[in-house]
């Protein structure tokens, strides 16, 4: 899992670097080979990229961030399993003589909704009918042949308990029927025992119930780090705009790798914090026994941290550009609301279809699509509705169209970076961009 | 350069030159076929009205601007990554981080120019330690005034040594003690063989501490020369004071003569040739008492006002 994720963040590296080649030949003066080292970019940009670890895991915006996420993934994980968690038994009161095949039949019928049944044997009517009022009986069976509760049970209740009852008052009146057809043993035992017969679909199934947590919780996560990241990049950016340090940094370093740096410097932040929101997803649901890892969810998750990977390297370049438009909170307004907005498209669609267990053809379509594979891809792996080629194929496409967002952003950046005053115009960012 | 023994000596001797600098942001023309240059051990100043494109100028050498033409050359070569790491710069608009202390941010910016990480700390410490603010290293920029902010972003751009010193407006919003100390800083770079470029409204300073001066309006040079030179070239000026004379009116009228500048009862004039000095003496004595009557050198400021005529 961790080799698939460092796989890919050594292509994105790579991406940048051949960005980051045709750039400097342009920029090369004759002599300047021999006097800068060779790896001196990375060392820049490692510089740049070790200053917003520092400066950013320092912050207590991180540390509450993190503890948010935290909270939220804890929260996703936890209270499903408290919603579906073991039932209390159902305890039933029986009066009079009920034979061992009724009594199997009523933990049978307990099993097929979900839960388990507690027997009582009480003594008469009345006080089976006072433990019944008082609430430490559910159902009290009198005879084998008539069952009482303490409150009607209206038809549109769906609790346990009126599951429960309803389902043992149809195989009671099975078993009385039976016995009043005087069956032999071996015939009512074979009617006793019937099964549903299994339902076949003509589309591939799904293993939507155990995918749910898994494909939800990384959901949530990949939409909060993209939101949270790369706000981190626009307003960086920003501020090294509006607080002028960059026309300093950039009088000794080169725009690429400054913003080459400072992606990969809150990129690896942010990997820092998935890592350790995983470990702890991990450990909990082992904890809480949540279907986290269960069925297709380690893949699930491998491609939602792969995806949260190229997401992130994605976004990062379109966001550094937008920030380097605008100098004030109110500028960067205007431009961060359309930036945002495939994102919230993407997540929508994806926990949509993650909560229906259904791969709609939209959903397919946004597999493919750089801004919103980061949140449909790995739905779509969860629903196993793609191939591994196909994910490749996905991922592939992603790459490429990253380092293409890369090219136009860096040249956006170098463009606007320097302009103070008013907003850059995106006219004029894209004026003579490329 | 590069093969050669390492070292402050190492970077004595190096030459900025612009070359026919132009640049155009739409209708304006910031910089019109700007030519002049930077030689090593001196000061040199740059002055010119707002606008006239010194910023711009300052900006080109650091690639921060795109040019429409020319050329910055360093010891004959275009200027190059290297070469500017090797350049010290302050911006007009100053900038640091805000919210990063002192010496961590010269550290930073130090190994940005390729220090070491201990010899950027040390060298950040020495120059604060020269600036006056030693005491302050470990607080937060944004805690600093305005003075001490300057003084930082002066070491900043000083701290890695560099060969070439370009400084936008350094004396800028400085209270005196403030200028002369980074007057006496710029002066010992210079010695030290350091190129040193730096753009100043305070003509007076820039009269103390430049041995040149280009002057440019319009994105054009129209001076350019050795401070001393300009101050000897050109009419002869005499500087008269008479009791109770506030504005010079008795010299508006004397054929080939022109005030110059009228600055607390001292009235420079500039003399034609045809203009006998005698007759001016006469018609001061006229005017009233005479308590000051002297031949002089012609001021930075003349020299500008009279470029930019």
């Amino acid at each position: 899992m961790t080799g698939v994720v460092v796989l890919i963040a050594l292509a994105l590296i790579g991406a940048v670097r051949v960005v980051l080649r045709t750039r400097r030949r342009r920029d090369a003066s004759p002599r300047q080979p021999t006097t800068l080292p060779a790896a001196s970019w990375l060392g820049d940009a490692g510089l740049v990229a070790s200053r917003e670890i520092r400066e950013r895991v320092r912050g207590r915006i991180f540390r509450v961030g993190t503890l948010l996420i935290l909270a939220v993934v804890a929260g996703a994980i936890v209270i499903p399993t408290l919603i579906h968690s073991t039932p209390q038994p159902e305890r039933v009161g029986v009066v009079g003589a009920l034979p061992a095949a009724l009594r199997s039949t009523m933990a049978t019928a307990a099993k097929s909704v979900g839960t388990t049944v507690h027997i009582v044997d009480e003594h008469d009517a009345a006080a089976a009918r006072a433990q019944l009022r008082s609430g430490r009986l559910d159902l009290v069976v009198v005879d084998g042949t008539v069952l009482v509760v303490n409150q009607p049970i209206s038809s549109t209740d769906t609790s346990t308990t009126a599951q429960f009852v309803a389902a043992t008052a149809r195989s009671l009146g099975v078993a009385r029927a039976l016995a009043d057809a005087h069956l032999s043993p071996a015939q009512s035992s074979a009617l006793a025992q019937a099964r549903p017969l299994p339902v076949h679909s003509l589309q591939a199934g799904n293993a939507k119930s155990k995918v749910n947590t898994t494909a939800v919780v990384g959901l949530i996560l990949t939409f909060l780090m993209l939101t949270q990241y790369n706000t981190w990049i626009l307003m960086g950016v920003m501020e090294e705009k509006s607080s002028r340090v960059i026309e300093v940094l950039l009088a000794a370093i080169r725009p690429i790798q400054l913003l080459s740096g400072k992606v990969l410097g809150i990129g690896l932040v942010a990997f820092g914090q998935a890592a350790l929101v995983v470990a702890v997803a991990l450990v909990l649901g082992a904890a809480v026994g949540s279907d986290l890892l269960h069925g297709s969810a380690p893949l699930v998750l491998v491609s939602t941290l792969v995806w949260l990977v190229l997401g992130y390297a994605f976004y990062c370049w379109v966001y550094a550009a937008a920030g380097s438009m605008a100098e004030r909170q109110d500028q960067v307004q205007s431009l961060a609301l359309p930036l945002t907005l495939p994102i919230l498209f993407g997540y929508v669609a994806a926990i949509t279809a993650a909560s229906t267990g259904d791969a709609s053809t939209l959903l397919k379509v946004l597999g493919y699509l750089p801004p919103t594979a980061p949140f449909a891809m790995p739905v779509l792996v969860g629903l196993s509705a793609v191939t591994w080629w196909q994910f490749m194929a996905s991922a592939a496409i992603s790459v490429v169209c990253t380092v293409g967002v890369a090219r136009v952003a860096t040249s956006v950046y170098r463009r606007a970076i320097l302009r103070t005053g008013r907003r850059v115009r995106l006219r004029e960012a894209f004026a003579r961009a490329g | 350069m590069s093969g050669s023994t390492e070292g402050p000596d190492s970077s004595a001797g190096g030459l900025l030159q612009l070359e026919g600098l132009c640049r155009r942001f739409g209708a304006l023309t910031a910089l019109d076929n700007l030519t002049f240059s930077v030689p090593s051990g001196q000061v040199v100043g740059f002055l010119g009205p707002n606008g006239a494109g010194k910023t711009t100028t300052m900006r080109a050498v650091f690639g921060l601007t795109d040019l429409d033409a020319g050329t910055v050359r360093w010891n004959g070569q275009p200027v190059g990554q290297a070469d500017r790491r090797r350049f010290g710069y302050m911006p007009e608009e100053r900038g640091l981080y805000p919210a990063m202390q002192v010496g961590e941010q010269l550290e930073y910016l130090g190994r940005l120019h390729g220090m070491a990480s201990g010899d950027a700390r040390r060298a950040g410490e020495e120059w604060l330690e020269r600036l006056g603010i030693a005491e302050r290293l470990q607080d937060k920029v944004e805690e600093l005034s305005h003075g001490n902010q300057q003084r930082v972003q002066l070491a900043a751009a000083l701290l890695h040594g560099p060969d070439l010193l370009v400084l936008d407006e350094p004396l800028a919003g400085l209270d005196p003690s403030g200028i002369d100390t980074i007057g006496r800083v710029l002066v010992e770079q210079a010695r030290s063989g350091c190129c040193v470029l730096f753009s100043s409204h305070q003509l007076d300073q820039v009269e103390d501490l430049c041995e040149s001066v280009a002057i440019i309006d319009h994105g054009r040079l129209v001076v350019d020369g050795r401070v001393d030179d300009l101050a000897t070239s050109g009419p002869r000026r005499l500087v008269v004071r008479i009791e109770g004379d506030r504005d010079g009116m008795w010299a508006r009228h004397l054929g080939g003569v022109t005030i110059s500048e009228v600055a607390g009862g001292e009235v420079r004039l500039v003399l034609d040739d045809t203009v006998d000095s005698d007759a001016v003496l006469r018609a001061a004595m006229a005017a009233g008492t005479v308590t000051e009557f002297v031949f002089a050198r012609r001021r930075l400021s003349e020299v500008f006002r009279e470029a930019l005529a």
